[in-house]
């Protein structure tokens, strides 16, 4: 039995990326980390407990920092609609919140498991960064962390340097990739073109008639629609589920190398910005594996299994 | 009624000085120390925040780790020179008895302000990493604490860590961003009031005669520190009061002449942990707080004197 733990800003890919984990084989989610980031952290909670709920999972979710370190919170509405769900205005949850902070659940599960659990990172890296700096022990009793964030190849989304949920907290981010915890960075260079679902694959996972498909494709309509106004990107782009799906099944992503990574915190034109040596120029030993490219097929599938 | 105080501190020489005045004095009720990395590293200061403690016979007094690194900046040299590898000026006392809480100093003060909400007054004596933690971790503390007295920065007096900025403030200046910008009442007891008050060698052999074991453990500790004031000002045994003041503006904030005006922490640049008083009011971002500007340095003297050695 493998063990996660998902540190997510709750909107609607994060929501399938959790439904994906709490229904694979062989995996244990031991908690679910909400972060400020798409959306505010409690509207991110709700976005988890609410999907928690439609797995019908018991998996605590537990609230955790309400803003960046040392910046403003800028919140993703414009792409996953003012819910963070497509506008589908969910029910409140049954289930409340578990007790106590993430950032306290967390560091009292990596110690507990110490070396056996594997993070998944959705959001900002506030929580973590938090937790590293109220706890140095903790980095290197993580066994495994895949961190959706970044873009190793400089293609940016909420700016042509960066990637969003890096931009959102630089200085989390850099406090994580420095932290000396096993890293492997899925870039949001790997979630976009063919790894997006078109509308065949959209017509399929519909055709699967269960109401893990149909909230796959109910929460994400904004997203799906924003993807092809904003960035010109045909179809329904699904980062956080692609990253989840190289977590659960690691031939998924097809290259991959590690490198020194390094974020930029000072510029106002590259913040966020993920810079990969990856000719070694810095001479710098690496602290993180970069994946450079993905099996659109192969990730599907993943995708599918769980909805079907 | 005694004012609950938790002092955040580096001990440190003059953190020790600053400790005993406040656990020797009756207008305080000392309800925990956290410690920080500073004047040496964050594993020496809080055995060094248990042996203070144990000093003075309050053995079950929460005394919880801080940080040992700031925020997002590298980490600077530890203040050793001024205060030995040990903080206690190179006497290497005996290890304490005590354990340190099993949580972290962020956390214990989260949970001590909102056990005793609107009463705590925090007493942050070096880098401000584990108050700025607090904050980040809940918000909500920062309406429930009675008020932040902290020793650090330097409106007038330029710097003593660099030309620019004040060794706490220099340490994690956004760590201090963060708890000048917070919004709660906020005094700060910088450089402009603590190197106005000297203690000469005589008023330290003064202190050393009163033979209790605060005075005498002061005895001890307090030549490395006199050496570093001597080779870096030419103090010829003399040293500034920084710590104690901070503690002292707590027991009777009349000692200490203040004026409330916003200042700006610097965080970036050759000028990072400068504190920037902005008097009139040009940069209309940053909420006021209370700046000592003028200080009684006789009384302030009498005080720590009349508290060390009683």
């Amino acid at each position: 039995m493998r063990r996660f733990w998902i540190d997510t800003d709750t909107a609607s890919d994060d929501a399938v990326a959790i439904l994906m984990a709490l229904r694979w084989p062989g995996v244990r989610v031991e908690g679910i980390s909400v972060i400020s980031g798409n959306v505010p952290v409690e509207m991110a909670g709700k976005n988890a407990r609410y999907t928690v709920e439609l797995c019908e999972a018991e998996t605590p979710v537990y609230l955790g920092m309400p803003a960046p370190l040392l910046r403003k919170p800028s919140y993703a509405y414009f792409f996953h609609g003012p819910d963070g769900m497509g506008g589908m205005n969910y029910p409140e949850p049954e289930r409340p919140f578990a007790a106590g902070h993430a950032v306290d659940a967390l560091t009292r599960a990596i110690r507990e498991l110490s070396g056996e659990l594997e993070l998944v990172t959705l959001g900002p890296l506030t929580n973590l960064a938090a937790a590293f700096r109220l706890a140095p022990d903790l980095p290197k009793k993580i066994r495994q962390c895949t961190i959706m964030g970044g873009a190793a190849a400089t293609l940016g989304n909420i700016t042509p340097a960066a990637e969003f949920n890096i931009w959102v907290d630089p200085e989390a981010a850099s406090i994580v990739f420095h932290s000396g915890m096993p890293i492997l960075m899925v870039g949001w260079e790997n979630c976009r073109g063919e790894a997006n679902l078109d509308e065949a694959d959209r017509d399929l996972v519909r055709s699967f008639g269960t109401k893990y498909a149909d909230f796959t494709l109910d929460c994400n309509a904004t997203a799906t629609q924003t993807n092809q106004e904003w960035l010109g990107d045909p179809g329904l782009a699904l980062p956080d589920p692609v990253t989840m799906a190289v977590a659960l099944d690691p031939e998924v992503c097809t290259r991959r190398s590690s490198h020194f990574v390094d974020v930029e915190t000072q510029s106002e034109l590259t913040r966020g910005m993920t810079v990969v040596d990856e000719l070694g120029v810095l001479k710098q030993p690496p602290n993180a594996e970069v994946c450079w490219s993905i099996d659109p097929a192969r990730w599907k599938e993943a995708l599918y299994k769980v909805l079907r | 009624m005694a004012t609950k105080i938790l002092i955040d501190t580096d001990p440190g020489v003059d953190d020790t000085m600053a400790i005993l005045l406040a656990l020797r004095s009756p207008e305080l009720e000392v309800v925990g120390l956290t410690s920080i990395f500073g004047n040496t590293s964050v594993e020496v200061t809080a055995q060094n925040a248990l042996r203070l403690v144990e000093l003075e016979g309050h053995d079950s007094l929460p005394v919880a780790k801080g940080a040992s690194r700031p925020l997002a900046r590298p980490l600077r040299q530890p203040g050793t020179h001024v205060h030995g590898e040990d903080g206690m000026g190179g006497t290497h006392p005996p290890p304490p008895h005590g354990k340190l809480l099993p949580m972290p100093a962020a956390q214990f003060i989260v949970e001590m302000v909102r056990f005793h909400p609107g009463e705590i007054t925090l007493v942050p004596l070096g880098p401000l990493t584990n108050i700025a933690l607090a904050v980040l971790l809940e918000p909500g503390i920062v309406s429930l604490v009675k008020e932040v007295v902290l020793m650090g920065g330097s409106a007038y007096a330029r710097g003593n860590a660099t030309p620019a900025a004040e060794a706490n403030i220099c340490n994690d200046p956004h760590a201090a961003s963060i708890v000048f910008r917070a919004g709660w009442p906020l005094t700060m007891v910088g450089l402009d009031v603590t190197t106005q008050t000297v203690m000469t060698p005589e008023y330290l052999d003064d202190l050393g005669k009163a033979g209790n074991p605060a005075t005498e453990l002061i005895h001890k500790i307090t030549p490395h520190y006199q050496a570093y004031f001597d080779q870096f000002y030419g103090m010829k045994g003399s040293i500034h009061t920084h710590d104690p003041s901070a503690v002292a503006c707590v027991i009777d904030p009349s000692i200490f002449g203040t004026e409330s005006m916003p200042v700006y922490v610097e965080t970036e640049g050759r000028c990072a942990g400068e504190t920037v008083p902005d008097r009139r009011r040009q940069w209309l971002d940053e909420p006021p707080v209370k700046v000592c500007l003028g200080v009684d340095s006789t009384r302030l003297l009498a005080l720590i004197k009349e508290r060390l050695t009683s």
